[in-house]
This record gives structure tokens, sequence and C-alpha cells, in this order.
């Protein structure tokens, strides 16, 4: 569905957003996920058509979206980072605007899509008092109206509640089948429910891409869990890479990555936030450096 | 409708709608409406809209079309361009253009699209102000109104103008380096340009023939008509003063001659070529390619002229905080003025540059500049909180949630008494009453800067406003003493005075009664 081949992005200052990235992806939810600066976005936005690639080719069902951007256009949904609203439209005027943009006038369509997100009872409410939780799901809206085959949302929980993260979470799950959702985030657990597929970036590159299950497979024996005094946990947290830390009655309960340590630990069961935490530590990069 | 027309309509829509849900443009579009009244005097006021030899032109339709169609084409030359340039910008920062961009709607719609806006909303504008002109003839009239006569003149004069800046504005905001302050400055000597090129033309008898297919003014045009409708170059259009015992002129409009068909024709419709270039222009919101509001900041020229003066400004602001003890009220409006300085470390040589030129020169020359600078620097005092998003936090803090009003109004009263201290100083010299007229209008700034700022959030609503109403005190030179809000030509009396002290406390309280309601909606 979705073939990006050996993409780069190099941007003027000669530093790199995204170094030769490939991936080939089928439908279903894929997690991209990276810390800040990983070159999430700027990935997300080549595969959008908003920016060309330096090098390389993105294909979109068997068309070049550098090429006829227009083809992928017309099938994309997208909701950028840090999406804003025009704050004295209403909701229905707001995305009746954007329908328009994509070719949609029906009236029905753009009701439809207010209630799927929960929005219909505010309609006809100007948007900037929205909370922000109303804003990314009218975000959202605007990315659904076309019933797109390939959808982007770029950290769409970033400032969102709990409740909201997951409201939002259960929307992305509820897209029909046979379409692609690439979904970005630092937030793990934003996408371990509903990830068929995740790809990890750091600093521009690709560390590893697989099902959920593959990259817990690939930390298995390496996830440990130990309690340690107040004292040791001071000096522990500057050398071990922890996942959690709970202060309990008998000491601080620590779950941290790594090889086998020499202080006295019991091996768990990997989640996905270790694996996330231990490819970022001991990936194939740091592995190397090592 | 097809699938191109229908998007160029919603993006024609969205731009009215954005823009006129906006207080700042309401009470922009009222003010202007409602100034055809200052505009055209009452002829008992020994004033008149149109002087001709020292002839007063009657009010007909042909009159007050002219001289309002006139006026109207200075303000869409000299503001509109100001209130209309962000209409991309403002897709940038709201990343929706980002969500427009990954659409199928092609670089040429959007351009498009944003061009029309642009035309519609000045158009909107000058309508308003034409129908308000019209009514002006039923107040003031000495004949009939003739309703076409009057489109007449609006349509001659003004279409081009409207059609030159919405292009330009396009195409500044298509051009990375053009689409800031820079454009802001090119722009304005792009208008001073053609401008000239008219006068320059109508100077020469129309020796420089190319430039009226230049002519995006209107100026070169009705210079050109009145010469040859009057048989006279010496006209004024304006609050005028005249002879009354010579006998009344009717003048009947301009009229389109077959020889300004074309000039005309071209005028209007050259300026759509710019949209061509904007459209190669255009980065289509590729953050590559855009401006980002924090690389604006660092590499600008006025940014890097705002670094290089940094070293000194914060050594002044070190000095002017020392002594800001505890959290009172006054602590917290001299913290707010100091920020000005803080945040625009060229103040510090406005300061000194303005400082020495009011020792020297005479006051009633030096002070509309300086009422000018000031007005520049304060417009963003009471709406820099709302832009940075401080406002909640400012909310939270003592004195300041319910006397924001009253905060803003310190913080701009106490920088604008400092900036203009030695004008106040030679002033006082000249006596009471002139000094009370210097205070009162350093304190009408004060207000309208405040409470336009917090009624609008938007700082271009003061600044246009009150440079138009400067630009029409200048021009007046204290003939009209109800002008003379700040005694720069020793025309206002008491009354004037109180005039202006009353509108400043009205607007004021107008401000804090909206500023109240908000937070108690808040």
């Amino acid at each position: 569905m979705l073939k990006i081949e050996s993409v780069s992005k190099r941007f003027r200052g000669g530093n790199y957003g995204v170094r030769d990235v490939s991936l080939d992806l089928k439908s279903g939810v894929i997690g991209l996920l990276g810390p800040n600066g990983a070159g999430k976005t700027t990935l997300m936005q080549m595969i959008a058509t908003i920016t060309r690639p330096s090098a390389g080719r993105i294909l979109f069902e068997g068309a070049d979206v550098t090429r006829r951007p227009n083809d992928v256009r017309r099938k994309l949904g997208y909701l950028p980072q840090d999406f804003g609203v025009y704050e004295n439209l209403t909701a229905i005027e707001f995305l009746s605007y954007f329908a328009a943009l994509k070719g949609i006038t029906s009236r029905p369509r753009i009701m439809e899509m207010l209630e799927h997100v929960n929005l219909h009872q505010s309609a006809n409410r100007a948007v900037g008092g929205f909370s922000g939780g109303m804003k990314q799901r009218l975000g959202i809206a605007q990315a659904l109206i076309n019933d797109p085959a390939l959808l982007i949302v770029d950290e769409p929980t970033a400032g969102l509640d709990p409740e909201e993260r997951v409201r939002f979470r259960n929307v992305l799950s509820e897209i029909g089948f046979g379409k692609l959702v690439i979904l970005s985030t630092h937030i793990v657990s934003d996408i371990e429910s509903i990830a068929t597929e995740i790809a990890v970036l750091k600093a521009g590159a690709l560390l590893t891409v697989g099902a959920p299950e593959n990259l817990l497979r690939a930390c298995a024996g390496k996830v440990w869990r130990a309690v340690v005094s107040s004292e040791e946990f001071d000096q522990l947290r500057t050398i071990l890479r922890i996942s959690s830390a709970v202060r309990k009655s008998d000491g601080v309960h620590i779950r941290f990555v790594g090889p086998e340590p020499s202080l006295a630990a019991t091996a768990v069961e990997p989640e996905l936030e270790d694996a996330f935490l231990y490819l970022m530590n001991f990936g194939p990069e740091e592995t190397a450096a090592r | 409708m097809s699938g191109s027309l229908a998007r160029i309509a919603a993006i024609v829509r969205l731009d009215f709608l954005v823009r006129f849900r906006r207080v700042s443009t309401v009470i922009v579009f009222l003010l202007l409406s409602a100034f055809a009244y200052v505009w055209i005097p009452s002829p008992a006021t020994g004033r008149t809209l149109i002087q001709i030899n020292d002839h007063r032109a009657i009010y007909n339709s042909g009159a007050i079309g002219l001289g309002t169609a006139s006026l109207g084409t200075m303000f869409v030359g000299l503001f509109g361009y100001y209130v209309i340039s962000n209409a991309i910008r403002k897709d940038v920062v709201s990343r929706c253009g980002l969500v427009a961009a990954s659409t199928p709607m092609r670089s040429g719609e959007y351009l498009w699209g944003k061009f029309l806006g642009n035309v519609f909303f000045l158009t909107t504008f000058l309508a308003g102000f034409m129908l308000s002109s019209m009514a002006m003839v039923i107040v003031r009239g000495e004949a009939p109104i003739e309703p076409l006569v009057f489109l007449e003149q609006y349509l001659l004069l003004t279409t081009a103008a409207i059609v030159f800046v919405s292009a330009v504005a396009v195409l500044f905001e298509s051009i990375r380096f053009l689409s800031g302050k820079l454009g802001d400055v090119a722009y304005f000597i792009l208008w001073m340009m053609t401008i000239s090129l008219a006068v320059g033309n109508a100077a020469s008898h129309g020796k420089i023939s190319w430039a009226r297919y230049f002519d995006f003014t209107g100026f070169g045009f009705m210079t050109d008509q009145l010469a040859r409708v009057l048989h006279t170059d010496s006209v004024s259009i304006g609050a005028s003063s005249f002879d009354p015992h010579k006998t009344t002129i009717v003048f009947p409009g301009l009229r389109l001659s077959r020889e300004w068909v074309l000039p005309r024709l071209v005028s209007t419709f050259a300026p759509l070529l710019l949209l061509l270039v904007a459209a190669l222009c255009f980065h289509r919101f590729d953050p590559t390619r855009t401006k980002q509001t924090s690389e604006k900041s660092s590499r600008n020229w006025i940014g890097r002229l705002q670094s290089l003066f940094k070293p000194l400004s914060r050594r002044v602001v070190a000095a002017l905080m020392r002594p800001v003890r505890g959290g009172s009220f006054a602590a917290a409006i001299w913290s707010d003025a100091v920020l000005t300085l803080t945040l625009n470390p060229l103040v510090v040589v406005a300061f000194v540059a303005i400082t020495i030129a009011t020792c020297g020169a005479s006051l009633a020359s030096v002070l509309p500049v300086v009422f000018a600078v000031l007005a520049v620097i304060v417009s963003d005092v009471a709406t820099r909180d709302v832009r940075a998003n401080t406002i909640a936090s400012l909310r939270a803090t003592p004195h300041l949630r319910e006397n924001f009003v009253w905060w803003k109004l310190g913080s701009t009263c106490l920088f604008c008494l400092a900036f203009c201290a030695v004008a106040i100083f030679r002033t006082a010299l000249l006596g009471g009453l002139p000094l009370l007229a210097l205070l009162l209008g350093i304190g009408f700034v004060a207000a309208m800067a405040t409470s336009l700022g917090v009624m609008t959030s938007n700082a271009k609503t003061f600044i246009v406003l009150f440079l138009s109403f400067c630009y029409l005190v200048v021009n007046d030179r204290g003939a009209n003493p109800w002008f003379d809000f700040a005694g720069f030509y020793r025309g206002g009396d008491a009354t004037t005075m109180a005039a202006y002290a009353v509108t400043s406390i009205g607007l004021l309280f107008l401000a804090q009664a909206l500023f109240r309601t908000r937070l108690a909606r808040a």
C-alpha cells in the first residue's frame, strides 16, 4: 500500500531530518515511535506531500507521491502536530471549509463526521471555546471527512487528558478495515493497544519495524525488576535505564532494561514501554557505538 | 459549481468569516463608516470637502463621491495592506495551512482564493464607507442623491487600488523574505512610488505617458480629469477652508473619457500578473520554505537590530528594575512598562533620537512624529499577553486578575510619559494650558491603545485607527480645533480637552466592562 524507498530529508544547514528510511506498509494502524526530534514529523510530512524528500521515493498504491501528489492527496487525511483552529468559526463552518477543499459539499456527511467524533451537540459553537480534546476531535473529523485510504496523524494526543486520549484512541481504532493509519507519538501507551505494526525512529534513522510482539520478543530477558533502598536508588538511577520506580514500604521497586545486572534482580516479561526504552538505549545504533 | 470554483469560494468565505467576526474588524469598519461625518464638514464651519481656487464645490453626489472615494483609496493603499497582509501567515501559524496543502487543492486555487478574499474584504470596507458617505449627501447635501454617480466615482478610483493592494499582499506573503516586516516596509515604499509616479506625470503635464498605465492609486487619472473639467490645477480635497464670498461650483463627478479607458483597465488588471509570480514563489506550507516564528525573530533585519541593542537595553532595564520591591500594583505597573523596553531594545535608540529631536526642533513639527513612534511602540502593550499566551498566569497574579485594564493603562501611561519627558518639559515652559493639552493627549493615546488592545486583542486595530487619525490631524494643522487632541498646533480649547478626556474614560470603561464579561465567562 505504502512503500518508502531509501527516503532522506536534508535541511538547508546540512542536517538530516530523516536519513535513508525504507518501509513497506500494508493496511492497519502503524505506530511511528520515537523521541522528540527523531524525524517522525518530517517523515509524515513527506508522505503527506507537504515537503519533498531530498532523496529516495515514496509510493502510495504504486504512484510516486512526489511526482503525482494529487493522486495521494485525494485519498489522504492528515492531522498535523499542534493543529490550530480558526477561533471564531463554528465547528460546522470549520469542517465545511476543509470538506470543500477536499471536494466534499455534502452537509449530511459533515454532520455525520461531527457525530462520529461526538461534537454534533457543539456543531454551532465557536471552536475558540473548545477544549484541547474537542479541537483534536475536530481535527480528526476533518482528516476523516473524505473517507481516506491513508490517514496520517502526528502526535494527536499531546496535551490531552487521559480520558480524551482514550476517546481519541477509540476513534482511531474504529477506522474501517483496509485503510492505512500512520500515527506518530512518543508516548508508548498511545499505540500499544491499537498498532498492528510499530516503526521506531531515532535521530532520523529507522531503528526497527515490526509487529509489537516482535519488538517485545527482541527484548525478552533484557527487562529486570529489583527492590532497592532509597540510597541505592539514588545511585542506580544514573547507571541503569529505569522504566518505572515505585516507592513501597520495603524499598523502591524498580524496573529497568539492559543486559543482566550485577545487583539482585529478576527477569520479567517485557512491555512495549520497556522495548522502546531498550531500543533507544541498546538498539542497533547504540550497540554498534559501544 | 466546479471543484476549483467551490474551493476558491470556500477560501473566500472562510477569510470573510474569520475577519468579520473579529471585534477589531468591526470596530475599524464602524469607525471608518462614521468617519464620513468628520471628512465632510458643514460649510457653515468655513470648511468644505472640495475647494477649487477658493470656490466651494457644492455637496452633490459627484463631489462627495469623489472626495470620499479618494480618501477611501488612501485608506486602502496605506492601511488596507497592513490589515490584509496576514491571510497566508495566519494559516502558517495555525497550521491549518498544512492540512490545506495535503488536500487536492491547487496552489493557484489557494492564491486566487486569498486574493479574492482580500478584494472582498477591502470592497466591503469601502462599500460601508461609500454608503455612509451617501448618507452624508442627505445630511449635508445640496443636491439630490445620485447613487450611480456616486458608485461611478468609487469604481473609477478605488477598483485598481483594491486589486493592486490585494495582489501585492498575496505576492509578498508568498515570498519568504518579504512575508514579514521587510515586506511591510517594501510595500510602503512601493505605494509611495506609485503615488510619486502619478504626481510626477501630472506635474510634467503627462510627459511620462506610460505612468498612466501604472496608476494604481487613481490619482493620476483624478488630477488629469479635474484639471480638464475645472481648468485649474488648484484643487484641494479634504476639509479645506474656502472663501464664502466666492460663488459655488457644481462638480458633476469624474467621467471615464475615451483616452483613459485603456490606462484604467491596464491599471486594474495588470496587478493580476503578480499572482503568477506569487504562484511561482508560493511555499505551499512546506515547513522548509515557510518562515517560522522563531526563525523570523532571529533572522529578520529588525530582529538583528534588536539583538544588536540588547546589551545596551539590558543595562538600562537592570537599572530600572532596581527600585522594584514587593508585589504591589505600582510595582506591577513599573515592571510591565520596563518589559516594553526589554522586548524592544530598539526603543532605547528611538528614545535617544526622539529626545535629541525634541530638544532642537519646533514642538509643532516634532510632536506628531513622537506620537506616531509612540503609537507603534505601545500598540502591543495590552495585546502581548494574549499573543504570548500568558493571560492564564496573569489571572493568577494578585492585583492583576480584575485590574488588567488599569494595569495596562498604568504601564502605557508610564512609558508614554517617560518617552515624552523632554516634550512635556518644553511644553510646561509654554504655560499650564498647553501642558494640560499635551498630558491629556498622552492620556488619550494610552487609553486608546489600552482599550482597543483589550477589546480586540490585536495591536493593528489601534495602529490603523490612530495613525489614520494622526494623518488627519497633521493635514488639518490645527485649522479644526476638534482634531488637535494633544495641542500640537495650540488649537485645542477647554471643550476639546474635555471631549478627549471623556472619550478616553469612556473607552477605558467600555474595555473594562468587556474584560469583566470575558473574565466571568472564563
